[in-house]
């Protein structure tokens, strides 16, 4: 006890550092083409220039990924406390060429290739094999068959994760032709 | 896990290697940055270079001894790879989630080679899927498919069979028993009506005897099937009690590192499930496997001497009985696993309602979750109707369809009969062998499922088996007497070898001292601990108890004299006797008395209605965190051990209980060596000295006083809690 009343009597707290910190994190800061520059790295980044502030790299995340792509971005410090810088309300708050950059950037961070077209799904033992075509190309994966491996984002609209975790979206089944969605009933 | 992928001939001339230069790790770029599928491009890893090979080319090439580290990142279902090189990030590819693993054991491996040394990292993590076939894999090292052809699934089956040869015998008796039997019967219906009824001169006794014989081997085959059923069924129940007992014995054998890469419900599932569906295949396939397909090849080939013709005439309906049944199979398995997964749905919904149901009321939305629930179940209402009226259409159509080939082979043959080239006992064992041979059609065609099912589970089973655990006595391995001190020497530890944890540590800690380990979460305290525990073990340097390895101490005699108190501490189903006396089963009633007082925790269990006979557990007895807290000290007390280790013991509790519990454990820890590691940082004050452990390493050494003055991180953690208590 006695311990705890010298802490007390300490009186350089570094408080006020701490309130500031609370601050920051609470206020909600827009970026636009006005306050804020973005700069390709040269080796695949992105940076950042607020005025005095300068982030050698940033992270662009998408805060509605299923609802809004192009609103409501979160600019962010790379790192592992990952921290919030700025927020990119809508694409047309920045320049063009700041959106080419935001989108290279959006492009690197999310994976999630859009099924067009179903070739084959196999169900064998437990898992089923899909043989498809994608936005980004032919692609064979595995499913767990019975998880939580399908995702409903609405009634149309799914998301399949594989055993490796990635992920394949069908925007809409309903635009699937019907000897596609028979092959898919099974996981619906 | 796969660290070295195959480089075709072409790739591997594009990275032009040197003469000493070897590849040591090769991972592929299965993506490029705008997210499209490529199948040539990889990351190769030398001892000297980094290079990027993209669809035949080189594209990108730095010297190792010229980057400061290679890292991967994980983003959304893919990752990254970048160099950090002259402060700068270079990124250099993109994969997809299913080599984001892989991709992090990159980062150990050129930090081992910027350190001179050569060795090889490998990942004892399981594939996915199997890099042969494709399929995917059932959470084991080998591929049920792949490995089952090496291994022998025959062999294995036989070595669980071998303590139980006699029971097999038998077994293998009644099978050859019913195939004669069953096979038997038609043949003296022929002779009953071939040679007897239809002769010109009766004879009636005769008669009597074919019957009485029918009617005994009709008795017979009940006797024989159930006997057969009786006996395979002890078989299986026996087989699967072996394994689930040679599967528990070894889990508890294992190092937590095999069980920690592991849900507990994948560990259950193995002892259960697993053992249970290997029970199954001895208790309903096995007994009829061997004599199903005897038969049917017995069956064939008599028909075939029989009248040729027909035979092929019954054998063309064969498959298609097989097509019928099993599209009729699938087809109603899809319909009922839809009406599964719908009533799943209202079970899950309906579970959600109910535990939530106070906030539903106080936001006030029941109406909009009844409507909800509402349709929930009319979309299984509709779905189980849909159901129930297919059933009772096609089952009756199906069952028509497949009696076609007896409805032909009874029209062709009746036609045999009359023109006199078969006799009609001919015709009514050949009716009867038809029908036959379509239930042991159906019946093999569904044994490939069945048998890779088995071999499925016999892999996940084999799987755990073949493990062999990391931690074992070592054969110099001593008794000792633990009297204190431990030393830490130059150690270094990472749960995955990737990812270090704690990075040479140095301590020495003198006998009956109290250690404070201070650090933020996920630091490495409780890894320390785990190391003093010895439930893993340092992957380079050396922890010495008393001078001596640890390594070198027996681990049950070492584990014995270790008492541990955790935040949550884990009673076992059973009275707070048994519970207290676990770590020594033969204490006197006045020991456990005694401990239980010293705990605090003689006054709250007597004022129990049963005392020390109440039963807690997952069902038991509600106790408060502070009670079973106290119990856990207790038991802890009651070991009397030479070490102590309290993680967290006194968190989350009332200010009350955190007395009581201070005042127990300041009589437990009196000349004991203590390593406790707490949060609030007053419950440390007791401590000899603190540890403060930052970025994987000791930041910081020394009693409170010292610290303070020092003004560095642990500085900083005590005014932190200052100022939120205030």
């Amino acid at each position: 006890m006695d311990r705890e009343k010298d802490f007390m009597e300490e009186k350089d707290f570094a408080l006020s550092q701490m309130e500031q910190e609370t601050d920051e994190m609470l206020r909600i800061r827009y970026l636009n083409k006005d306050n804020a520059v973005f700069e390709r790295t040269g080796t695949g980044f992105l940076s950042l220039r607020i005025g005095e502030e300068f982030y050698p790299r940033v992270q662009v995340v998408r805060m509605f990924p299923f609802m809004h792509v192009d609103e409501l971005l979160s600019i962010r410090t790379p790192d592992e406390r990952s921290k919030e810088i700025g927020i990119i309300e809508k694409l047309t708050d920045v320049t063009p060429e700041t959106v080419e950059m935001l989108n290279e950037q959006l492009t690197l961070h999310y994976f999630t290739p859009v099924i067009t077209r179903i070739h084959s799904i196999k169900d064998e033992y437990g898992y089923a094999y899909w043989n498809v075509d994608t936005d980004h190309g032919p692609c064979r994966f595995t499913m767990q068959m019975g998880g939580s491996a399908v995702v409903h984002l609405s009634d149309t609209r799914i998301l399949i994760m594989d055993i490796d975790e990635n992920r394949f979206e069908i925007p809409d089944i309903m635009a699937l032709t019907n000897n596609e969605r028979k092959k898919l009933d099974l996981f619906l | 896990m796969i660290l070295k992928y195959d480089l075709s001939k072409e790739n591997t001339e594009l990275c032009g290697l040197a003469p000493e230069e070897e590849i040591y790790y090769c991972l592929p770029l299965d993506i490029d940055l705008k997210g499209n599928f490529r199948q040539n491009s990889y990351t190769v890893m030398t001892n000297r270079r980094v290079l990027i090979l993209e669809e035949g080319e080189l594209t990108k090439e730095y010297l190792i001894e010229q980057c400061d580290s290679i890292r991967s990142e994980p983003r959304i279902a893919c990752g990254i790879l970048y160099l950090e090189k002259d402060g700068k990030q270079i990124l250099l590819g993109r994969f997809s989630a299913k080599h984001l693993t892989r991709y992090s054991y990159l980062f150990r491996g050129m930090q081992i080679f910027k350190q001179g040394r050569t060795d090889h990292v490998v990942s004892n993590e399981y594939e996915r899927s199997c890099p042969k076939c494709g399929r995917a894999l059932p959470g084991t090292k080998e591929c049920p498919r792949c490995a089952g052809k090496k291994d022998g699934m025959v062999y294995t089956l036989l070595t669980l069979m071998k303590t139980h040869a006699g029971r097999l015998a038998v077994i293998l008796f009644l099978m050859f028993l019913a195939t004669v039997v069953t096979l038997a019967n038609p043949l003296i219906q022929r002779y009953l009506i071939d040679d007897v009824l239809l002769r010109e001169e009766k004879n009636y006794s005769e008669a009597l005897w074919c019957l009485g014989l029918m009617f005994a081997m009709s008795v017979g085959i009940v006797f024989i099937n159930a006997g057969k059923s009786f006996l395979c069924a002890k078989l299986g129940a026996h087989v699967g009690e072996d394994l689930r007992e040679q599967l528990f014995t070894k889990i508890q054998q294992l190092s937590l590192s095999f069980i920690g890469d592991r849900s507990p419900g994948e560990l259950m599932n193995r002892i259960l499930h697993d053992t249970a569906r290997i029970k199954d295949f001895f208790a309903n396939m096995f007994c009829n496997m061997f004599t199903i397909v005897i038969m049917f090849v017995v069956v064939c080939v008599y028909m075939l001497v029989l009248n040729w013709k027909l035979a092929i005439l019954a054998f063309v309906f064969a498959p298609l009985t097989v097509i019928l049944s099993m599209a009729w199979r699938k087809n109603i398995q899809k319909r009922f696993r839809l009406q599964w997964l719908k009533s799943d749905k209202v079970n899950s919904n309906l579970q959600d309602v109910i535990s939530g149901m106070a906030v539903v009321k106080s936001y006030g939305q029941e109406y909009r979750e009844a409507e909800h629930f509402g349709e929930t179940t009319d979309e299984l209402a509709r779905i189980q109707r849909s159901n129930e009226v297919f059933f009772a259409i096609f089952y009756p159509i199906l069952s028509f369809l497949l009696g076609v080939g007896i409805y032909l082979i009874t029209y062709f043959g009746g036609k045999n009969v009359i023109l006199g080239s078969m006799t009609p006992g001919e015709l009514l064992q050949f009716i009867n062998y038809t029908s036959m041979l379509y239930n042991y059609v159906n019946w093999i065609s569904g044994m490939p499922r069945s048998l890779m099912n088995l071999a499925t589970s016999l892999e996940r089973v084999g799987d755990v088996m073949k493990q062999e655990p990391t931690i074992v006595n070592h054969e110099d391995a001593v008794e000792h007497e633990i009297e204190g001190e431990i030393t830490f020497k130059n150690a270094s530890f990472g749960y995955k070898s990737y990812q270090p944890v704690i990075e040479d540590v140095n301590l020495t800690v003198h006998k009956g001292e109290m250690i404070g380990l201070v650090g933020a979460s996920g630091t490495g305290k409780s890894t320390l601990i785990n190391l003093v525990m010895h439930l893993y073990e340092v992957d380079d340097g050396q922890i010495l108890v008393d001078g001596i390895d640890i390594r070198k101490i027996k681990l049950e005699n070492y584990h014995s004299q270790i008492g541990v108190v955790l935040q949550e501490n884990f009673l076992f189903a059973g009275t707070i006797y048994n519970n207290i006396r676990f770590a020594k089963p033969d204490a006197t009633y006045e020991e456990i008395i005694q401990a239980a007082k010293m705990a605090n925790a003689h006054d709250f269990i007597c004022s129990l209605p049963d005392g020390y006979n109440t039963y807690v557990g997952e069902k038991g007895h509600n106790l408060s965190g502070g009670e079973r807290q106290r119990i856990a000290i207790a038991r802890a007390m009651l070991n009397n051990p030479r070490l102590l280790i309290l993680d967290e013991a006194t968190a989350s509790l009332d200010t009350e209980s955190e007395y009581l519990i201070q005042k127990a454990i300041g009589r437990l820890t009196e000349g004991r060596t203590t390593f406790a590691i707490a949060h609030r940082l007053s419950t440390l004050k007791d401590a000899n000295r603190l540890v403060v452990i930052d970025g994987h390493k000791i930041a910081e050494v020394g009693t409170h006083e010292e610290l303070l003055a020092k003004k560095g991180i642990y500085y900083g953690l005590v005014q932190a809690q200052l100022k939120v208590k205030l």
